[in-house]
């Protein structure tokens, strides 16, 4: 069977590709730079100022602790679920942005001594009439992908009867949709919020959530440059260095029992086993743990695809048909229509319909939004595959139906189309392809498809398995289609030569 | 007898070409026309103005049974009334002989599916295909193929038939088949416009031939009128060299 050769190519391939990633996992702690992936955007951690430069207490952290090492610094902006497979993957040796030391964390990675205590905040429009968590009850709350509020959310969800939980890749996105009236209240770090809110009237800080938790520098698991960092950061400490940056970016000193203060140890793994590549990639407990996650998030790519497969194919119909038979200026307008919408990104479109139309009145959830844009865009793609179909059947078929004088319906749906599904549907499936691969690009507009929940499965897991599940589901659910296409395409080129 | 088709001052122009120019032309009811001149003179152009699928220039009128052929709710009426064979058969690739044949009488004509189904074995009898029925087109020679196109142009119950090249595209081994059956109608009585090469077909079948060039009808009259003693010299320059063609031919 040649699919059984192609898949078991496509496997080796794939195991080829991960090995290679895998080497590139060994540490080298002799390189002149250190490369530091921060979430920019996280104020007062890591942010620009108005000329574009990158400042902040974490900045001016890493760069004090890399030249007392004798090193460079160079920063990567990478969105905060990112960092995790990014340090876990060596791409970066430093991941920074108020990441908070879990013991789920400390599985997969290893962090040095704390610098900051912190909590978790509730902030809210300066309007609304929700001044506590338990104002939430039945409101939609927003919070980081990933983060420590989206995981103090979903584990109170129950208790505060919270109706959704939406997940943002960064304080802008959020704070956007909660202005917006999307969502009733944001669920963050308490020091960020502060300092982010400090200038915006319309928002206002007004819960302070007890979760606890110490904000370090994140490392590849065992990592030697974290020891070395760990004992840069008990100097700088006892140098009062920590706690100066402090009084510069909050205003006042922290106290003395704070972490800020006061040395530590290092956090240690309670598993303080070296996670091999297995445990790392395709780690079975992870994988248990993450895979209800992952089930919910493909019911909301298999729904999402479908609706806008569906009602993309009759959209394209009606246009294809427009701009062959309608008069002058509708035909054009079906034309520009076509041209415009295969021309503009998916992605630009989807922020265009979620984050722009709100100002025009029109508000849709995620869910629509999605099928919005994806609808549009593969009405646009479809409308030019019916297009190309029906100019192939022959005009002697047109002309047959007019000289037995069957209606223009009749000889559409008897005659012209019959033949042109034929002919449209191996570049119909390719399209039905890729829409289900662009619901991926919904993720942004912070619905909870399968990307977005792998991506907020491996932040809170701090290990990338679920990610590669993700790309497994994807796998089995579009190979068949994609093995579909090169069956048919075969099919109808042997019966062309028959 | 009765007016059928009546040709008034029809030309037709495609951009700056002008494809028929003032044609005049009547056929009478159970008339068998033949229509015969060099490739380019405008037969096909004319008879495919019959029912429209060329619109004509303003300037002529077209009647077909009273009827004025024009765009509009009434064409299809007029289509109906008029059934056409084409050179290529056109045959519907994805439906059975019997669909292809039944289709148009169900949809336009309101007929039952037992009654089109009944109405189409007649047909397929006729022109000697019923055995095929259950076929698709592309399982039949090209000579089986023009018949089914016959039978289906017939199931509408047209009032005259147009044929436009119907043997042209064939094998020819094939043409004789297809000759037969259209003799056949001929012989019946059908009204038809027959467009064609083969000089014997029409000398033999037509009650009047009319030779057309350059868009013009040339000259018209009877078979004898025109294959033995042609008043123009270009419809006799025409036929001497078709004629000396098929006689070699026919030698070999």
């Amino acid at each position: 069977m040649i699919y059984l050769k192609l898949i078991s190519k496509f496997f080796l391939m794939s195991i080829v590709a991960l090995l290679s990633i895998a080497q590139s996992y060994g540490q080298d702690s002799d390189k002149q730079v250190i490369s530091v992936g921060a979430n920019i955007g996280n104020v007062p951690w890591e942010f620009q100022d108005t000329k574009g430069q990158l400042i902040g207490f974490e900045i001016d952290l890493v760069h004090k602790i890399a030249s007392q090492l004798g090193k460079e610094v160079d920063i990567v902006n990478i969105p905060f679920s990112g960092l995790f497979s990014a340090v876990q993957s060596n791409r970066i040796d430093i991941a920074i942005s108020s990441i908070t030391i879990t013991d789920e964390r400390l599985k997969s990675v290893s962090f040095a001594q704390p610098y900051y205590d912190s909590d978790q905040s509730l902030t809210i429009r300066s309007d609304s009439s929700v001044k506590t968590v338990d104002d939430l009850r039945g409101k939609i709350v927003a919070v980081d992908t990933g983060s420590t509020g989206d995981i103090w959310t979903s584990e109170n969800q129950q208790k505060y009867g919270f109706k959704e939980i939406r997940r943002y890749e960064g304080i802008t996105p959020a704070v956007l949709d909660l202005e917006i009236g999307r969502t009733d209240g944001y669920i963050s770090d308490i020091p960020a919020m502060q300092y982010y809110t400090k200038d915006k009237p319309n928002l206002e800080v007004v819960e302070r959530i007890k979760t606890g938790g110490s904000y370090s520098m994140m490392f590849s698991k065992h990592n030697q440059l974290a020891v070395e960092v760990n004992e840069v950061i008990t100097s700088l400490k006892r140098a009062g260095y920590i706690n100066d940056l402090h009084e510069k970016w909050f205003g006042i000193r922290a106290e003395a029992s704070t972490s800020t203060a006061k040395t530590t140890a290092m956090p240690g793994s309670k598993e303080g086993v070296v996670l091999n590549f297995v445990d790392t990639f395709l780690n079975k407990e992870v994988l248990l743990t993450t895979l209800p996650m992952l089930m919910l998030g493909l019911k909301t790519t298999i729904q999402l695809g479908f609706i806008s497969i569906v009602l993309g194919l009759i959209l394209g119909l009606a246009l294809a048909l427009l701009r062959l038979y309608a008069p002058y200026v509708v035909g054009f307008l079906a034309k520009a229509y076509i041209d415009v919408f295969r021309s503009i990104p998916l992605l630009v479109l989807l922020i265009i319909i979620f984050y722009a139309l709100p100002f025009v009145g029109i508000n849709l959830s995620p869910f629509y939004a999605a099928a919005t844009a994806l609808v549009i865009v593969s009405g646009a793609y479809t409308a030019e595959i019916f297009r190309a179909g029906i100019e192939a059947i022959p005009k002697g078929q047109f002309e047959a139906s007019q000289a037995l004088g069957l209606s223009y319906r009749h000889m559409m749906l008897d005659v012209v189309l019959p033949q042109a599904v034929k002919i449209v549907i191996p570049p119909l499936t390719n399209n039905s392809i890729n829409v289900i691969k662009d619901t991926a690009l919904a993720s942004v507009v912070a619905m909870p498809d399968l990307l977005k929940q792998a991506t907020q499965a491996q932040a809170i897991a701090a290990n990338p398995t679920p990610l590669i599940a993700a790309a497994g589901i994807y796998l089995a659910l579009l190979l068949p289609l994609v093995l579909y296409v090169s069956h048919l395409e075969k099919k109808y080129r042997l019966r062309e030569y028959a | 007898m009765k007016t059928l088709i009546k040709l008034e001052s029809v030309s037709k122009h495609f951009g700056n070409f002008r494809a028929l120019s003032n044609i005049n032309l009547q056929v009478d009811e159970g008339e068998v026309l033949s229509v015969i001149g060099p490739s380019g003179s405008g037969k096909s152009t004319m008879i495919r103005c019959i029912n429209l699928l060329e619109q004509y220039d303003s300037s002529g009128s077209i009647i077909v049974d009273n009827k004025l052929v024009k765009k509009g709710k009434a064409l299809r009426e007029v289509r109906a009334n008029i059934g056409m064979v084409f050179q290529n058969f056109n045959l519907f690739p994805h439906m059975t002989i019997l669909d292809n044949v039944t289709l148009a009488p169900m949809r336009t004509g309101g007929l039952s599916d037992a009654d089109a189904k009944k109405r189409a074995h007649v047909l397929l009898e006729e022109v000697g295909i019923l055995d095929q029925a259950d076929k698709y087109p592309d399982q039949l020679s090209g000579g089986q193929q023009q018949r089914v196109a016959i039978a289906r142009a017939l199931a509408m119950e047209p009032k005259a038939m147009l044929f436009d090249e119907p043997t042209s595209a064939l094998d020819p081994e094939m043409v004789g088949e297809v000759l037969h059956v259209i003799k056949k109608l001929a012989d019946r009585g059908v009204t038809m416009i027959v467009v064609t090469h083969e000089m014997g077909f029409a000398r033999q079948v037509s009650d009047r031939v009319v030779f057309m060039d350059s868009g013009q009808i040339v000259e018209s009259g009877t078979p004898s009128e025109i294959f033995d003693s042609a008043k123009e010299s270009r419809t006799r320059d025409f036929l001497k060299s078709v004629l000396s063609h098929e006689a070699y031919t026919n030698k070999r």
